[in-house]
């Protein structure tokens, strides 16, 4: 594996210091599910507003001051600048802290950081997009990264699933993509209620079931660790191969630039040189920490 | 050997006077307890009496335990960051062992990447080493099968040589001649010089613990997927963590805040991959298990630091030997990495 050269990459806050984040204000709280929340927020720095960039897969780390830092990916997509976004479960201290923050409240963000989806290598691909629960969150920006740039790809697959309907986040993306004649969403749940007329399933399930061909197709699958387990599989026998695979993984991160230590799966730091990587990377990675 | 000086050590008071005019002097010191470099208090040079090593590594100069990255406080206009006053003391570390100045090389190739640390740098940046070799190096040190020695110079900007009542110094970096240059030392004759080489000599003789270092990255991923290995050489491990804390080339940090929303700061400390909580998320943790803690300890100082930047992250100081609770001797460890067989040979 080659690790990214970082000076390649577009870095915000490349000057000054790196850990002084940027403030932000919140603008809008979506509710997903009881314990996952969207917030919409935008710097309060008008030109920052003008000025960031950044690629689909990319995280930020996010601060409740007084709290602390944690890194979040960023769930909008780079083609809608109006809003920047980010997804929540609320599950520690931050995440917690981060649930019970208002419209109007300020967080500190600094980023973007890691090194995103490969989108260049997407184009011209039929791509199949696989995704469990707040897994959704890094996908929705590339989905909708490829849905306002539709005419770059080929057939787009998505399938995605979670634990019950109450679970199921991004409704409303989940409504547009259902409409929209140009994607074809399969949406599943792992037990279904009296209301729920749709598939019922685990998603390494439903995914064999939609069966999408190998061919010039790219898979990007991002979910609980339990659901990539049995879904990499599942594409092998689909026939795509380890390269064809792309994900994202998750780790306990503090600095995000590849000093702090502790993402690291051997010599591979997830914050910097990740957080996507395809199966073929992770196969090859010398430890099995992943 | 472009002119080497000499320091009397009765005139060394005088000198590090003289140079604390100039630089923030940090000198070993006991006088906190543990054996650290401390600022110079004018007077004191009694460590060359007792000074084998510091306890506490000199990274703690430009890596401190803890140290304030920003405050916080929230106003009408909301939340204000405010950078503490930015660190512009010009440090001379004095005595520095050679094993500690190579670490800072190594904590450089971390701090001074495409992500600039501002803190650790603008604290190296301006900072001079000078470096003392060793005369007495204990029996857990092994820095001679790490690519070092007593009197190796990587790093230092001056070397001093103990040969007895003085001290032999040898400007290595421009800076550390210069700084020779304008202090008005006596030169050092023939025999001076002829006595360094043997005080150099004879301590590198006193390092007799020895480890092959040679394919440790190949030997240490060919028993990497062994769980029986690693569960066995970590069983006596508690977890504490002084290895790493003390270890001057560990780097690992942790960021919290503290105060409240209205007024606080933003703090770094050192952290361990010891520390179970190191890696810990909500849901799960990679290295819940003490024997992933201490493969990838061992792991990332001989295999996956030395992937990135192509050198060892150890330099041989012994103190986790000498500072373990129980004993946990990495150099013995080392040694009990299974050879190569053939057929795996180097990669």
């Amino acid at each position: 594996m080659t690790i990214t050269d970082i000076s390649q990459r577009k870095r915000f806050l490349a000057q000054g210091n790196v850990y002084l984040p940027h403030i932000a204000v919140i603008e809008r709280i979506i509710d997903e599910t009881p314990g996952i929340r969207t917030f919409h927020f935008n710097f309060k720095d008008e030109r920052l507003r003008g000025e960031f960039t950044f690629e689909s897969g990319q995280f930020g780390e996010f601060s409740v001051f007084g709290v602390g830092e944690a890194p979040f990916c960023i769930s909008s997509s780079p083609t809608r600048q109006d809003h920047l976004g980010f997804t929540v479960q609320r599950v520690g201290r931050v995440t917690n802290a981060l649930h019970r923050l208002a419209v109007g409240a300020e967080i500190g963000f600094r980023g973007p950081y890691g090194n995103g989806f490969p989108i260049n290598n997407l184009e011209g691909k039929n791509l199949v997009f696989v995704a469990g629960g707040i897994g959704l969150a890094p996908l929705r920006s590339l989905v909708w990264n490829v849905i306002d740039n539709r005419a770059k790809y080929r057939n787009v697959d998505i399938i995605y699933g979670a634990r019950s309907p109450a679970d199921l986040c991004f409704k409303y993306d989940l409504d547009s993509w259902q409409k929209d004649k140009t994607v074809n969403l399969f949406t599943t749940v792992d037990k279904g209620d009296d209301k729920w007329k749709g598939k019922v399933g685990f998603v390494p399930q439903v995914l064999e079931g939609v069966a999408p061909s190998a061919d010039g197709a790219v898979a990007v699958v991002c979910g609980p660790p339990i659901m990539i387990r049995f879904t990499f599989p599942v594409l092998e026998k689909l026939g795509f191969t380890p390269e064809q695979m792309l994900t994202t993984l998750e780790k306990r991160m503090k600095c995000g630039i590849g000093k702090c230590g502790r993402c690291n799966i051997g010599n591979i730091y997830v914050c910097r040189d990740g957080p996507v990587f395809s199966y073929a990377q992770i196969m090859n990675l010398v430890s099995s920490e992943y | 050997m472009a002119g080497s000086k000499k320091i009397k050590k009765q005139d060394l008071a005088r000198l590090l006077s003289q140079w604390s005019q100039e630089f923030s002097l940090f000198v070993p010191s006991r006088t906190s307890g543990p054996a650290e470099m401390t600022e110079y208090d004018g007077q004191d040079t009694s460590f060359l009496g007792w000074y084998r090593n510091t306890i506490i590594p000199p990274k703690a100069s430009f890596l401190p335990h803890m140290e304030e990255m920003f405050s916080f406080h929230r106003n009408k206009q909301g939340h204000q960051l405010e950078l503490p006053p930015s660190d512009e003391q010009k440090r001379l570390i004095f005595a520095i062992r050679p094993c500690d100045a190579r670490a800072l090389t190594i904590l450089d190739n971390v701090f001074e990447d495409a992500y600039q640390d501002p803190y650790y740098r603008g604290r190296r940046r301006r900072a001079i080493l000078v470096g003392l070799g060793c005369t007495n190096p204990y029996d857990s040190c092994f820095c001679t099968s790490v690519g070092g020695g007593p009197s190796e110079t990587t790093g230092v900007d001056i070397m001093l040589t103990d040969i007895g009542d003085e001290l032999v110094a040898r400007g290595i970096t421009k800076a550390g001649e210069e700084l020779i240059a304008r202090s008005n030392l006596a030169r050092a004759t023939k025999a001076d010089q002829k006595r360094a080489e043997q005080s150099q000599e004879a301590a590198r003789q006193k390092v007799t613990r020895k480890v092959d270092t040679r394919d440790m990255a190949s030997r240490l991923q060919a028993v990497f997927d062994d769980r029986d290995y690693w569960q066995q050489l970590a069983a006596k491990c508690l977890s504490c963590g002084i290895c790493t804390l003390l270890c001057p080339t560990c780097y690992c940090f942790d960021i919290n805040d503290e105060g409240s929303p209205e007024k606080g700061t933003r703090c770094r400390s050192l952290d361990s991959c010891a520390f179970p909580d190191y890696t810990k998320m909500p849901m799960e943790n990679p290295r819940d298990e003490k024997w992933r803690r201490v493969r990838n300890r061992l792991c990332h100082k001989y295999e996956f630091y030395p992937m990135l930047f192509d050198t060892i992250a150890c330099t041989g100081c012994g103190r986790c030997i000498r500072l373990c609770p129980v004993n946990w001797d990495i150099a013995q460890i080392l040694e009990g990495v299974p050879e190569l067989s053939q057929a795996e040979g180097p990669k």
